[in-house]
């Protein structure tokens, strides 16, 4: 058990070395990262200058090899940008997005097994059908147009809920609901696929036939089997949300998390930043990763996680 | 009894309320901008949003007035020109910092020094490469020196804030500003707000608006549902199509104008009958209405702001000619010819469609258009970089300094970064307004280089496009045409 963790931590550590790679890689290569950092009106001098201090004059290998010194002592250089340690700005944002993640998929995960559960027991009866197409809907409105019909019925036609920022608890609702609609539905119509599809084996039938209550069977038996599919799903839906998703939601709420700094950084050329961002990223997914085979391991013993 | 004196009590509640709550609200205005500032150093970075809160807590030696006309800011009058190289300025008396320091002769010195030094890496060197260091005279006297003579220097110093030299030393200047200007720093909660307070001591009278709150809002239907929900007073950047929806708009001719750099040694563009047929196929007019809702103006024949120094406004702007445009087409032996156009989607208003507009109108002339829209920094390095020129590139460029110079060096100038051409002579005639002291000497080389240019069609030049603010009803603003968002200068009815 402890050595299948530090072989996984090793191989995830591979692996995010391997994704800042590329991103180090592709931000030097796709145009000059100078002139997006520089305003069109500085002079080829300053552009010069600039580059040689923040070292780009410097050859690929030798810039990477400086990046993994650094990184080493967890010094992911300065945001040209904000002008201040890259490390700083990212621990900064990334509770932000950490809180709105966890109210969109919290949510959405405990809305989405009773759902699930209660369409499945009479499958297309009409609450069946309601909840079904409700989930159809949740799953076909793109992310970006939902937080702006949100905005408007809520924020400016109703003026329940302010329309963006992150001030208190209230401006929390909208985005988190945006971001959690869809694995929502997602979840629902999963929970109610593979309920169906446990209510239908013969074990249940055995159970049922020796007499155990439909609720008993349900809630010990089949909701057991049905559970690694809907955390696999889950843990599926927070990598979605950490790795894309967040950046539609927080740049429509105006939301200050890791997404909408990511896709600043981007847009301002600002490759320490954007490095930064990514190698914390990739090692949140990782760890999300690992942690979902261990908790797999403790809901099924059968999973053998050596 | 009991009725009585509940009645009383609310009476006497919603009195205190009306009296505490309406004139608080009366001062104070929350305003939305499109970025939060990645730093308060005022001397770094290029950065609108900075500026859009600095440019409240800071001022320059220069300023200008709302019509853009270059008037002493901190400065106590015009400067005078010492020797070709050596500027003089009077600085007003009896100004402070914020936290108390004294603006003077010194704080000129430290400020200068501080923006040219080279470690500093300031991004502001742009506007400033030509000055060389500063020394004081007396307390209120200071002479600036540029390397070579600079006959803009003084709408240089429009452009470099005043900063306290003992603070700038030792206090955080980068998240807690210091200025002598009308609003002071409250607090910088990052990701959230910046709030600013009215300096009652400020020395040109307290502004009318006590408080302001800033907010960080990139997405612009965001903003506007911000505003449509009272949220924000003031909303930067409103999208043209949306002026009808909102309580109260104002625009004002901005500092950016659009234009398509020609590749002038190209197969095809380098007759210039091509490159007028290219000018005289566009239907401004009509993309002035479709795309800008009338927030926009028609260039006058070249790619200058209209209110900068050296635009020649005896210059017509092109007509729209197909039938002429065809015929020099088929003149040139064009016909059926492919031309590239390359563009970039969403940094510049409308830009993706103005280039889309205008490939069609090409078309419509009988040339096989290539549109290209690339990724910004792929972009970039089409714009400014060593490869090919493409046939046709969008830039709108932005002119700070309302000088000519701008767009003559950045695209005129055979070696100007974004620049298509070859042309000597006129690469010579910039180098020289760029030295000429003389002001009417200088304005007649500007003029001459417009000509030329217009004659030899080395651009399409295409619109000077307004800047758009959303407003709630009791804002009364006429914005800037410097695009300043001075909050001194607004007033808050009710």
């Amino acid at each position: 058990m402890g050595r299948y963790v530090l072989a996984r931590l090793w191989q995830g550590l591979l692996v995010v070395l391997g994704v800042t790679l590329t991103v180090f890689v592709v931000t030097r290569l796709v145009g000059n990262p100078v002139d997006l950092m520089l305003p069109l009106s500085a002079s080829a001098e300053q552009r010069a200058a600039f580059a040689q201090q923040i070292g780009l004059d410097q050859p690929l290998p030798v810039q990477f090899a400086r990046f993994l010194g650094d990184l080493a002592t967890l010094d992911f250089g300065q945001s040209l940008w904000q002008r201040r340690p890259a490390a700083e700005v990212v621990f900064e944002r990334l509770p932000n997005t950490a809180l709105l993640v966890a109210a969109g998929l919290g949510a959405a995960l405990v809305l989405a097994v009773p759902l699930g559960i209660i369409a499945a027991t009479r499958p297309d009866g009409p609450v069946d059908r309601v909840i079904v197409g409700a989930g159809l809907l949740g799953l076909s409105m793109p992310q970006f147009w939902v937080g702006l019909i949100l905005i408007y019925v809520f924020a400016v036609q109703l003026k329940w809920l302010p329309t963006s920022g992150s001030a208190t608890w209230w401006h929390l609702v909208l985005p988190a609901v945006t971001l959690g609609l869809a694995p929502l539905a997602r979840l629902t119509m999963l929970t109610r696929s593979a309920v169906i599809d446990e209510l239908n084996k013969p074990y249940v039938k055995t159970a049922r036939a020796k007499g155990m209550p439909r609720r008993r069977v349900l809630g010990v038996h089949t909701l057991r089997n049905v559970a690694i599919g809907v955390l696999t799903l889950a843990g599926w839906e927070l990598i979605l949300a950490l790795s894309g998703y967040t950046v539609v939601v927080e740049t429509v709420f105006a939301w200050p998390g890791i997404g909408l700094t990511a896709i600043q950084a981007i847009q301002r050329g600002d490759l320490f930043l954007v490095q930064a961002i990514v190698f914390v990223i990739a090692g949140i997914i990782v760890i999300i990763n690992i942690a979902l085979d261990l908790l797999f391991k403790a809901i099924d013993p059968r999973i053998d996680v050596r | 009894m009991v009725r009585l004196s509940r009645l009383g009590l609310w009476g006497a509640l919603a009195a205190g309320v009306l009296a505490t709550a309406l004139p608080a609200q009366a001062q104070e205005i929350t305003v939305a901008i499109g970025s939060e500032p990645s730093t308060l150093d005022p001397q770094l970075r290029d950065d609108g949003g900075e500026r859009q809160v600095n440019d409240n807590i800071y001022e320059t030696l220069m300023a200008r007035t709302a019509d853009g006309e270059l008037v002493p800011g901190l400065a106590a009058q015009a400067p005078t020109q010492v020797d070709e190289t050596t500027w003089e300025f009077e600085l007003r008396d009896g100004i402070t910092f914020h936290n108390g320091e004294p603006f003077d002769a010194d704080a000129v010195v430290a400020s200068v020094a501080r923006i040219i030094d080279p470690a500093n890496n300031s991004e502001q060197m742009g506007y400033l490469n030509t000055i060389t260091g500063a020394e004081k005279v007396d307390d209120d006297t200071v002479r600036i020196t540029t390397s070579g003579p600079d006959p803009i220097l003084p709408s240089r110093m429009y452009w470099m804030k005043m900063i306290p030299p003992a603070y700038a030393e030792s206090g955080d200047i980068g998240a807690a500003p210091v200025g002598t200007g009308p609003y002071k720093f409250v607090e910088w909660d990052r990701g959230n707000q910046i709030v600013l307070e009215a300096n009652e001591d400020y020395w040109d009278g307290a502004p009318e608006i006590k408080k302001i709150t800033y907010r960080f809002v990139g997405e612009a239907g965001t903003r506007l549902s911000g505003l449509m929900a009272g949220e924000f007073d003031v909303i930067t950047n409103l999208l043209p199509e949306f002026v009808p929806t909102v309580p109260n708009a104002a625009a004002v001719d901005g500092l950016e104008t659009s234009v398509l750099i020609l590749g002038t040694d190209n197969e095809v563009l380098k007759d210039p009958k091509v490159r007028e047929a290219l000018n005289l196929a566009v239907n401004r007019d009509a993309m002035v209405e479709g795309l800008f809702q009338g927030h926009a103006t028609v260039a006058g024949g070249h790619h200058i702001n209209p209110r900068a120094f050296g635009y020649n406004d005896t210059l017509e702007p092109y007509a729209y000619d197909v039938e002429r445009a065809r015929a020099l087409i088929a003149e040139a032996g064009a016909e059926g010819k492919t031309v590239r156009i390359v563009g970039e989607n969403g940094r510049w208003l409308k830009s993706r469609e103005q280039v889309e507009a205008i490939a069609a109108y090409w078309a419509e002339i009988g040339l096989d258009v290539e549109i290209e829209i690339q990724e910004f920094s792929q972009y970039l390095d089409s714009l400014m970089g060593d490869g090919p020129r493409p046939d046709a590139i969008f830039v709108a460029n932005s002119n700070e300094l309302m000088d000519a110079d701008r767009e003559s060096s950045f695209i005129y100038h055979k070696d100007g970064a974004a620049s298509s051409n070859s042309d000597a002579e006129m690469a010579e005639m910039i180098d020289q307004a760029r030295v000429t002291t003389d002001t009417a000497a200088r304005e007649k080389l500007y003029h001459d280089v417009f000509q030329k240019g217009r004659e030899l069609s080395y651009t399409v030049p295409l619109f000077n496009l307004q800047d758009i603010y959303g407003m709630s009803e009791r804002i009364d603003w006429q914005p800037r045409s410097d695009a300043k968002l001075m909050v001194k200068e607004m007033s808050v009815s009710n």
